[in-house]
């Protein structure tokens, strides 16, 4: 019920803002005198402050207090300098001065250093209204919801500066990390099961309060978007609306999760980029490079976020282009000013994301600098740059590779695993009826093991200790590989291999005396021997060994073998020498010092660990290799979860995820949208389609329904929200993962600004086309009705959704008439 | 081959006028045929020209058609899958039936008799009537060049441009390797073309709506577009393309207000039956022919349901006859119902040591076996306890039953323990000792969309056993088990309860008290059978995933020609699938000229420059025939990018075609905007001495190349100078 008197309140507020719109605008001419003495003043202020101008929102006082801020909002729309509801809407302001700014200069020839400020009363209320509604019970439940999981993980992680790999960027779990820590967590909470109570010591108040505000800054970018579309105040402030009482939304940036950020820096980019329309006469100007240096700004933060966001970001791209190449139509515009502005925009537009990108993962790296979980993934010279993990076990050996060296070679890329070898032979005969040389086995093994060490030996000495003077290997030397517990050389032959028959067999070599003769020479190739004045490091040398009898490169296949291998990995030779998976590396070092074989074999099964420094790794060499790897390392994939959804159940709401659920009583969190908006929003897709369709159908037949004006303003709604819904959710069709509904919000976003816009063109079709203001009447009273239908889903669904702590379970049942499909789901985990 | 080719003519043409005035004569009269082939006015030039590169065509596709005389790379499938049509073997495969059938039929028409085993590349044809197949797919394959002609004639009226780009098409090297032997490619590639031909043809005849020669070409683009789809499911893109090309051309006719809108409707419909409907129809007759003709069980049998396997000659549930409503005490089979699905199975042995309980191993198999068999019985009754006079009792939906294992006694069971492959998953054991176990043993029947109480029907109903205590659902799924489980399919307890993997039927159904029926009447019909085989084609295609670390081809290697594919690699008659680099690259760079020139065109447009009427009319037609060329190369390439299934290098050449057609296209533009850009005094010799240079060229370029489709013979890799190691011009070539 307050819910739903709230809203009326605000409608009349809406419409008392309006008109009060349009008197403020009648006024101006009758307060110019008086804002011009202002304006004097201001000027004198100005010069003080000629520093901190950009700061905005500081002693000027607003020219002309606005007249938005009407009795019954006082309190929230107070918009006096120095109250204390300045802190939360400080961003606010801040943008609102710049536009105050340009449309005073673009009136009359302005003051140099002017600055009005102007407070929009509707962002303000729209911000706070959508700020209460999340922050309420913020701590409520008190337990892990959902990916919480891992965002809270990962904040922990940077506490302890311990490095994690995961494939998406660092931005969104940076912000969490920080408000972590300046609530003074420690990182010591185990993130370990959804559902797990948190600790006392765990600030989970103030990390969930960052996608809160993040998600609450939302509302007003959607209302200012709107109307810089040409819709009115009230199409704006219907999407908002709609977007703060949709409860996927509220679930959504409630917890620590990464959507709420997403959606503010997508959007927040978009509104500049539809801003600098405003500026099209005044390029260069201060407004204009604000416009598009902030837009950057925000869809590149965007892309750090997820790399889905890259959408946004595209979009965003692809709407400049749309109003550049109406710029190359403007005669006036000269082609050394459209080549300028080209260049500018293409600058600004790529060294910013990429400079926001690379900084992101410069913070990223530096923080994280100890040896975690995650480490497998990357590569040795990675690992041993972290501190702790293998950087101690690698940490007092030696560096370069001589005669004698005892080594591991790992395979660099890709999947991790060490030449190996073992004491079984390769069978006679395959299944296929294939003969192999039924040599000694050299595989690819993915554990540490004794049997992963070689010894390096150089062809023409004998001895397998390290000589004195040393002998180091260099690039293009011929070298011998023997395996440190058999004693049998690395050798390869023309041999089909196991499973890959058009590559050479690798084997330990075995002298049956028979024809077969050892061809166990191969050739060191390093790849980067710059770094090593053209020495074999180890760790941070990459090498292909190359057989010298053949000219081919020894290649993890990366096929198993059979039971007969251990179904470890397969290792063979291939003639293509330069692709990824003929890199090895030296992982494990030391020097051979006894000749004696048994001495030697008890050195290689005693393992020593000596904690010592880290290796340093450039930061450029670093990102790199975590770029590589996760843009190109496939996680495993979780398939068949139980909430996963495909994306045509989304346009429905088909499913639902249930985020966290009482281990003790029936409250739950479950994810899901307000039925209601979500399938008015799809009938808002189709119908605009439709729709479209009719309109140029009809337009191609020379009948013009629409006035010019309103057929274009029709086409930017389809432009800015049809193609950002269908950027947003097409590309879902193709990703082969397991997809969650969460995974919509971005487009289901943009179908909330379609709908909003629908809203009013059927409006004005009644009132405008069919000149109908009754029938128009009606169709208000008919939105009311379904306004208030979707508060009231919002109130049901809400027991279900959130605070429930306890609700008996007769309720519960009743709930389940209104969740369709997901009640079947739900009470069997009531039950269970 | 040496014939009077307009090549030839150009060619001489070029030398005479170069060399010397003695022959002032003959000159003339060469120069006047040359600028009747350039201005393309006279008939008898057109069908001269046009019938040369038939000749060509001919000579190059037919020559060595025979060889090699053994089997050549997936010749091994359709070899096989053509037997099976003429033996009327029922099989399975990923693809539309057409173009198997049509291999079939080439085989049946002359003479082959479907015994040959085409068990794997190489195996020598001794004494096997294949020719006949081969020339049936090399002549669709040859009709490719011809088709090309007519289609960039009629887009752009330019001889020249035709004569261009069919030669690109003639002489690429990749092209003519793969349409010579038996593969689906000729005949994908042959309906492609025809479809686009048709279009093309069929936008010609605007000027005389509803002629009866109108209505030739919009069937004819119907049948084609349904042997396209047909053939292969990427047929699929020209059928978007010919949608788009007659929607634009609807778009206009929709336009202009003279054309009242009854007709407008009249030619949207006309269209509709044409494009639209007569292809479904083919598509439906083609695999009603399919289905009709393989009637004989196979070994693709296992992919289709019971019901559908009922009707399939030799299969065990031909003509068979079992109750259809189950019983208590009766023995069954059960089926998991996902496609290719196996049996529920269980053998005396125990999961090893450390695998969850030490209890009998339960798993499904794929083939018929004693050990499948299972017996239904009451949760809380042994079978023992009843008498022989009590009243039969049925299974109904939502009954609680215990599945007993006949030859070994024990009770189907599971229990909070993780299953030995998917973690997540419950363990599935056999448990207790003749039938006694314990309440684990439970299991609820559930019938997807049944009614309440309804009877569990034999093969037609699909059923979910939910596990009665943890409220887990019997589940089989794709993964094997390890050497321990004889490699069978791992059977778990899926708590999510709505997968689809969780779903089983009753096959065999042993009940003596209840009367017999047979499956005629629950035989599915013909659309029954047709969705079906469309569902197991979809999962099997999307089955088509590169496994982990195999090697895949990507697109993005094959517009440059990164890598071929052997087709061939028995000594003494090599054969390597390789585009003619020399065309491939050069449609490249002229793909790219092509973006170049139409943004500047553009931009142009934008900035409202304006050109002279004669200049713009040809740009303008040029530009559109580009657009729709670029279109067409970006349906049949750009989709492949989107696919997580397998991907061959071949799949590149239905792009390919558009591709060299374009480049035709554009090259012919150039060369006629050429000579008003040069000199005066050497505007004339421009042209001819550019076409010269291009057809030289590219014959040039055959010659060399020609090697890798006609067969390497006797290739000794320590000779490096023959003429193969020379053209290894990438390192990623494997000849």
């Amino acid at each position: 019920m307050d819910a739903a008197a709230g809203v009326r309140n605000r409608k009349n507020k809406v419409a008392s803002q309006k008109t009060d719109k349009k008197q403020h605008g009648e006024k101006e001419t009758e307060e110019h005198s008086d804002t011009l003495i202002k304006k004097s003043i201001e000027q004198l202020k100005h010069l003080d402050e000629k520093i901190n101008r950009d700061s905005g929102d500081g002693e000027s006082a607003p020219d002309t207090p606005p007249p938005e801020t009407a009795p019954d909002d006082a309190s929230t729309a107070s918009t006096d300098s120095s109250t204390p509801k300045k802190d939360t809407s400080s961003p606010k302001p801040q943008k609102k001065s710049k536009m105050g700014a340009s449309t005073a200069m673009a009136k009359a020839p302005p003051p140099p250093l002017e600055l009005s400020l102007r407070l929009d009363g509707m962002s303000i209320t729209l911000f706070l209204l959508s700020f209460v509604t999340r922050v309420w019970k913020l701590d409520n439940p008190k337990g892990i919801v959902f990916d919480e999981l891992h965002y809270g993980k990962y904040a922990g992680l940077y506490m302890q500066n311990t490095f994690f790999f995961d494939s998406q960027p660092p931005l969104g779990k940076q912000l969490i990390a920080l408000a972590a820590y300046l609530a003074g967590f420690d990182g010591s909470f185990k993130f370990d099961r959804i559902g797990t109570p948190y600790d006392p010591l765990v600030p989970v108040s103030a990390m969930r309060v960052v996608p809160a505000f993040f998600g609450s800054l939302l509302m007003p970018t959607i209302y200012n978007i709107m109307v810089e579309l040409g819709l009115s105040h009230y199409a704006g402030a219907l999407a908002a609306f709609l977007a703060i009482f949709d409860n996927a939304m509220l679930a959504q940036s409630r917890y620590i999760l990464m959507e709420g950020i997403l959606m503010f820096f997508g959007l927040f980019g978009l509104l500049c980029i539809l801003k600098l329309r405003r500026f099209y006469h005044q390029p260069y100007s201060l407004p204009w490079f604000c416009c598009l240096i902030v837009g950057a700004i925000s869809l590149g933060a965007c892309v750090c976020v997820r790399y889905f966001g890259i959408f946004t970001l595209l979009l965003g791209v692809g709407i400049m282009a749309r109003d550049f190449w109406e710029m190359v139509g403007d005669r006036k515009v000269t082609e050394r000013q459209l080549f300028g502005h080209f260049l500018t925009r293409a600058a600004i537009f790529t060294i910013i994301p990429i400079t926001i990108y690379i900084s992101t993962f410069y913070v990223h790296l530096s923080l994280l600098y100890k040896a975690g979980p995650n480490d497998n993934i990357m590569t040795s010279a990675f690992q041993a740059s972290l501190e702790g993990g293998l950087a101690s076990i690698i940490s007092n050996q030696p560096v370069t590779v001589v005669h004698g060296s005892q080594v591991t070679l790992r395979h660099t890329h890709g999947r991790t695993c060490w030449l190996h070898s073992h004491d079984a032979l390769y069978p006679v005969k395959y299944q296929d009826g294939r003969g192999s040389s039924h040599q000694q086995q050299v595989t690819c093994y993915s554990y540490k093991d004794v049997n992963n060490w070689w010894i390096v030996k150089k062809p023409d000495i004998e001895e397998l200790v390290v000589t004195e003077p040393q002998e180091p290997i260099k690039n293009g030397d011929i070298i011998q590989l023997v395996h440190g517990l058999t004693s049998r050389a690395l050798n390869a032959h023309d041999v089909a291999a196991a499973v890959s028959p058009h590559n050479q067999e690798v084997a330990a070599y075995i002298d049956y005396n028979v024809s077969m003769p050892a061809q166990s020479d191969w050739r060191v190739e390093l790849l980067n021997p710059e770094h090593t004045d053209g020495y074999w490091h180890a760790v941070e040398s990459q090498v292909r060994l190359i057989h010298l009898n053949s000219s081919q490169a020894l290649k993890f296949s990366g096929r198993q073998l059979p039971d007969w291998g251990f179904r470890q990995h397969e290792i063979v030779t291939d003639k293509i020498i330069d692709q990824e998976d003929t890199i090895w590396n030296v992982e494990e070092h030391r020097y051979t010092r006894s000749d004696d074989k048994k001495e030697r074999e008890k050195e290689i099964l005693r393992s020593e660990m000596i904690p010592m420094e880290r290796k340093n790794l450039t930061f450029w060499s670093k990102l790199y290799e975590l770029q590589y790897k996760m843009l190109f390392n496939n996680q495993e994939n979780v398939a068949g979860h139980m909430y996963a959804s495909e994306p045509l159940d989304w346009l429905t709401l088909k499913r639902g995820v249930a985020y966290w659920i009482s281990a003790n009583s029936n409250a739950q969190v479950h994810f899901i949208g307000n039925i209601v908006i979500w399938l008015s929003g799809t009938l808002a897709l189709v119908s605009y389609a439709g729709l479209f369709i009719v309109y140029l159908l009809r337009r191609q037949r020379a009948c013009y329904d629409l006035s010019e004006g309103a057929w274009n303003k029709f086409c930017t709604i389809g432009e800015v929200f049809g193609i950002g819904f269908a950027v947003h959710y097409f590309p879902y069709f193709l990703v082969d993962r397991t997809l969650f509904l969460h995974h919509y919000m971005p487009a289901y976003l943009f179908k909330l600004c379609l709908l909003a816009a629908m809203v009013e063109h059927g409006h004005d079709l009644l009132a405008g086309y069919l000149k109908a203001p009754r029938l128009a009447k009606i169709y208000l009273g008919g939105v009311g009705v379904w306004l208030a239908s979707i508060l009231s889903k919002t109130k049901t669904l809400e027991q279900v959704r959130c605070w429930v702590l306890g609700p008996q379970p007769s309720q519960v049942i009743e709930q389940e008439a209104v969740l369709r499909h997901e009640t079947r789901l739900i009470s069997h985990h009531l039950l269970v | 081959m040496a014939q009077d080719t307009p090549k030839k003519s150009k060619a001489g043409a070029n030398k005479s006028s170069t060399s010397s005035s003695s022959h002032l004569n003959v000159e003339l009269t060469i120069d006047k045929v040359f600028m009747k082939y350039r201005r393309s006015e006279s008939g008898p030039v057109w069908w001269g020209v046009f019938l040369a590169v038939c000749a060509l065509t001919a000579a190059t596709r037919f020559y060595n058609v025979g060889e090699p005389k053994h089997v050549v790379w997936d010749e091994t499938h359709f070899g096989k899958f053509g037997s099976w049509y003429i033996n009327r073997t029922f099989f399975f495969d990923v693809h539309p039936p057409l173009g198997k059938m049509l291999i079939g039929a080439f085989g049946y028409m002359t003479g082959y008799d479907g015994t040959f085993p085409f068990v794997k590349p190489g195996d020598s044809y001794d004494g096997v009537h294949y020719l006949g197949m081969r020339v049936c797919c090399t002549t669709l394959g040859a009709c490719l060049v011809p088709f090309a002609f007519i289609i960039v004639w009629q887009m752009t009226q330019s001889l020249p441009a035709a004569t261009l780009a069919s030669s690109l098409i003639l002489f690429d090297v990749g092209l003519l390797t793969l349409t010579q032997y038996i593969l689906l490619d000729p005949i994908l590639l042959f309906f492609i073309m025809g479809s686009v031909l048709g279009a093309v043809m069929f936008h010609a005849q605007k000027h005389r709506p509803f002629h009866p020669v109108w209505w030739g070409w919009l069937v004819f683009t119907g049948f084609m577009l349904s042997g396209s789809v047909s053939t292969k499911f990427v047929g699929l893109f020209v059928v978007l393309y010919v949608g788009l090309h007659t929607i634009a051309s609807l778009w206009e006719l929709y336009g202009d207000l003279s054309n009242p809108l009854s007709l407008v409707g009249k030619h949207f419909l006309a269209r509709a039956v044409g494009l639209i409907l007569l292809p479904v129809i083919l598509y439906c007759v083609y695999f009603y022919i399919h289905l009709t003709i393989l009637c004989k069980s196979g070994n693709g049998d296992g992919f289709y349901s019971s019901a559908f396997q009922s009707q399939l000659e030799g299969n065990s549930l031909y003509n068979a006859s079992m109750p259809f409503e189950l019983a208590y005490g009766a023995e069954v089979t059960l089926k998991n119902a996902r496609t290719g699905g196996g049996y529920l199975h269980s053998h005396i042995h125990l999961y090893p040591e450390g695998v969850g309980a030490r209890q009998q191993q339960i798993t499904t198999y794929s083939h018929k076996d004693f050990n499948n068999k299972w017996l239904v019985k009451k949760w809380n009754e042994e079978p023992g306890d009843w008498e022989d006079d009590d009243p039969t009792e049925l299974v109904k939906n939502g009954d609680l039953i215990r599945l007993e294992h006949v030859p070994t006694g024990r009770n189907l069971h599971s229990h909070r323990e993780p299953s030995p492959v998917t973690r997540r998953h419950h363990q599935i054991t056999g448990y207790g000792e003749n039938g006694e176990g314990d309440v684990n043993d439970v299991w609820r029947v559930e019938v997807v969309g049944g009614e309440e109480e309804e009877v569990v029907k034999t093969v037609i109903h699909k059923l979910r056993f939910v596990h009665y205590l943890v409220g887990c659902a019997l589940m089989s799924h794709n993964k094997q088990l390890p050497k321990w489980g004889y490699e069978q399919m791992e059977v778990t307890c899926n708590p999510n309860v709505h997968d689809p993997n969780n779903l089983w039927n009753i096959e065999d159904n042993v009940f003596p008290n209840l009367p017999n029926s047979s499956f005629e009447i629950y035989a599915p019909n013909f659309l029954e059978k047709f969705l079906e085989s469309h569902t197991v084609m979809f999962q099997g295609n999307s089955g088509l995933k590169p496994k982990e670390g195999e090697i895949t081809s990507q697109p993005w290697q094959w517009p440059i020609n990164f890598k071929g594919q052997w087709f061939s690699a028995i000594d003494g008659f090599k054969v390597y699938l390789l585009g003619n680099p020399i065309i491939w690259w050069g449609n490249l760079v002229v793909l790219a000229a092509f973006v170049f020139v139409y943004v500047y065109q553009a931009y142009r447009r934008q900035r409202g420059v304006s050109d002279d009427r004669q200049t713009k009319e040809r740009r303008e037609r040029t530009m559109s025939a580009c657009g729709w060329l670029v279109l067409a190369w970006a349906l049949h390439y750009l989709p492949f990018y989107a696919m997580g299934r397998i991907l061959y290098f071949h799949h590149y050449f239905p792009a390919l075609l558009f591709s060299s057609m374009l480049t035709g296209v554009i090259i012919d533009y150039l060369l006629e905007s050429l000579p008003s850009l040069v000199p005066q005094y050497l505007a004339s010799s421009v042209y001819p001495a550019l076409t010269g240079l291009f057809y030289s060229t590219l014959i040039y370029s055959f010659y060399l190349f020609a090697p890798l489709a006609y067969g390497m013979h006797n290739l000794d890799p320590t000779f490096e100078n023959s003429t193969v190691h020379q053209i290894r011009w990438l390192d990623s070539w494997e000849f």
